[in-house]
């Protein structure tokens, strides 16, 4: 169990990064039909603004896997970096953004966009939920996500002080709130079989037609996350003294605590709201990292990133290898692959996880 | 001397239940100068780790102040009053995957850049500071893998390699054998004859007795005495706070001059025959 017997951060992060260029270039190359990496990479050159375009329709197929690609790479590194910032704040390995209600909010804005589009437009409401068109969903779920961030954040502070219990007891009362009214929306939706039907297909997840607002939108929100790592990395490492220990030695705990909450809340709010609820990267991706290379924040984050891009690219391109495209979304390949793979983690290291 | 570290009128309350606040701490004065070893002893629960913390900015206290070099405490920002006063825990939670060279590089924080890593200058802070607690040959091993007193000495190198010059100690020997109970009070000793100041919570009156230059009583949140070893270590001191359990005696040291010792047996006639005294 000696951290000296694992591989260097710096190397690893390395060859992951390289891993996940690889498994973009094969994620776009892969599709109903194969397109060799000379054309790939001539197509994405022109989105870049380089170069000609390949013409009707290959340019086309080109850009939506790549718009596809670019958002799961953005989605799981959102989902790994925030997975990685909440758990270094709670110290805790089970917390995931999800405590905070991002999913909950996220769900809870998705599905009034849902009814929102329903009432005037009720045959389209499912090509929106699932589709390119329906940029109203995203920015509900955007929305309901941070707002929920924000809700869970003021009922715990006191004095404009965050306690870190306080926020995981309110996170739990808060989605459990929110479970109730998204269910009671659920339900009483039942009667409009359109609307009930989008609002499912959303909770599932969806990477498909994804358009480069996706793109951008989640990748808006893990540069943001990123941004505060420099300035939480170190601080998380003497955190797990207790906040009073990283205190003494001169962290500004409350600053550190607020930065990751935003941090976190922005990029999780960001992934969720373009691919709906995708399960377990942020969980089980800090625990990955952890147990296979460093608990050091500093490394760890960044490390975080690219390990849940690789993760969630990495699955998904295996599931439509195996079992054809579109057959899974990808919250319910995640759930499926992801709990298994964290119970077999748990059983192999229960030593080790015990005393983190 | 120059006071490194002063209380005035120091209140402190904790929440407490329905009855209200409960009162921590009620109107202490303290000062400790460069070069003290200010020992502050009391029975369990009479405001000492609270005083600590008020002392070292952990606790914000609800009446009084607390001055360090003059300017109140409040006025410097996080690492600048990390780079004056480092605090020695009583407890910490198991640290596993941190290495023991990680863990003292701890307490150079307060001197990192953001964007640099440690310097020359930190990593020489980090191995003075095992050296002098005795812990060198430990810097590459598990902080989980540590005994008590191992563990005790590296808290100690943190804060030396914090390079402040206040020193507050919480019960630093509360779980160590005789042996490893004296280390770590020669350590501190040391530390503070180079012109730094401490102040260090203990249950054990003998260790205050052997190491302190000044002692200082607190019984319900309050100062009850406080001055030389030799005049609180009194029976009559003493016996009101901690009860009549206690025997008192003196021993010779070294250079001719005497200490008190105290020594809790309960009941029975109790007699010194020991040839030291």
């Amino acid at each position: 169990m000696s951290s000296l017997r694992k591989p260097a951060p710096g190397p690893l992060f390395a060859v992951l990064a390289v891993a996940l260029v690889g498994v973009v270039l094969v994620s776009i190359c892969f599709g109903s039909e194969w397109l060799g990496p000379a054309v790939v990479l001539r197509g994405a050159a022109h989105v870049a603004g380089l170069g000609e375009s390949l013409g009707h329709p290959l340019q086309t197929i080109v850009e939506l896997r790549l718009w596809r690609a670019l958002t799961a790479v953005g989605v799981g590194a959102a989902l790994g970096l925030s997975g990685g910032l909440i758990q270094g704040m709670f110290r805790n390995g089970l917390a995931s953004p999800s405590l905070l209600g991002v999913t909950g909010g996220a769900g809870l804005g998705a599905a009034c966009a849902i009814l929102l589009i329903g009432g005037w437009a009720p045959r389209g409401v499912l090509e929106a939920a699932t589709g390119p068109g329906g940029l109203l969903i995203p920015i509900f779920g955007f929305v309901g996500a941070l707002g929920t961030v924000g809700l869970v954040a003021l009922l715990a502070s006191t004095h404009g002080r965050l306690s870190v219990t306080t926020l995981l007891l309110v996170g739990i009362a808060v989605n459990m709130c929110i479970a109730g009214i998204f269910a009671a929306i659920q339900s009483l939706s039942l009667v409009d079989w359109d609307v009930s039907r989008a609002i499912m297909a959303w909770t599932f997840g969806t990477l498909e037609d994804r358009s480069a607002v996706h793109a951008e939108t989640v990748w808006g929100g893990l540069l943001a996350a990123a941004a505060v790592v420099p300035f939480v990395g170190h601080e998380l490492d003497l955190f797990k003294g207790g906040e009073e220990d990283a205190s003494a030695l001169g962290v500004s705990v409350g600053r550190v605590k607020v930065l990751c909450l935003v941090g976190a809340a922005l990029s999780a709010s960001a992934a969720v709201a373009v691919a709906g609820q995708i399960a377990f990267v942020g969980l089980v991706v800090p625990h990955l990292v952890r147990l296979g290379c460093t608990s050091r924040h500093s490394a760890l984050l960044p490390l975080c990133t690219v390990t849940g891009a690789l993760f969630l690219l990495g699955c998904d391109l295996l599931q439509r290898v195996l079992l054809g495209e579109g057959v899974l979304q990808p919250g319910v390949m995640m759930s499926l692959v992801g709990g298994p793979f964290f119970i077999f983690l748990l059983i192999r290291h229960r030593r080790e996880l015990g005393a983190w | 001397m120059v006071g490194a570290l002063e209380a005035r009128g120091l209140v402190f309350e904790y929440a407490g239940d329905d009855a209200g606040p409960v009162r921590a701490l009620d109107g202490v004065d303290l000062r400790v100068a460069d070069g003290e070893l200010l020992v502050v002893i009391g029975p369990n629960g009479s405001g000492k780790s609270t005083l600590l913390r008020c002392l070292g900015g952990l606790a914000r206290p609800r009446a009084g102040m607390v001055a360090l070099r003059g300017r109140e405490l409040g006025a410097y920002a996080g690492r600048g009053r990390a780079r004056e006063i480092a605090m020695v825990p009583q407890y910490l939670p198991a640290l596993p995957d941190v290495l023991v060279a990680e863990f003292v590089m701890g307490g150079r924080y307060a001197h990192l850049g953001r964007w640099s890593g440690p310097a020359a200058v930190d990593r020489r802070a980090v191995d003075l500071a095992l050296a002098a607690a005795d812990v060198s040959t430990l810097r590459q091993r598990l902080m989980t893998e540590l005994s008590g007193g191992q563990r005790q000495r590296v808290l100690v190198a943190r804060a030396l390699a914090q390079e402040a010059r206040v020193f507050l100690v919480d019960e630093p020997t509360a779980s160590l054998d005789p042996e490893h109970q004296i280390h770590v009070f020669q350590l501190i000793s040391r530390t503070v004859a180079q012109a730094r100041a401490a102040v260090v919570v203990t249950h054990d009156l003998n260790l205050a007795s052997q190491f302190a230059t000044r002692l200082a009583l607190m019984d319900g949140g309050r100062l009850v005495a406080e001055g030389p070893v030799g005049e609180v270590l009194r029976r009559e001191v003493l016996e009101p706070v901690y009860g009549s359990a206690l025997h008192f005696g003196t021993l010779r040291q070294a250079d001719g001059s005497r200490r008190p010792f105290v020594l809790p047996w309960a009941g029975g006639q109790f007699e010194d025959d020991s040839p030291s005294t």
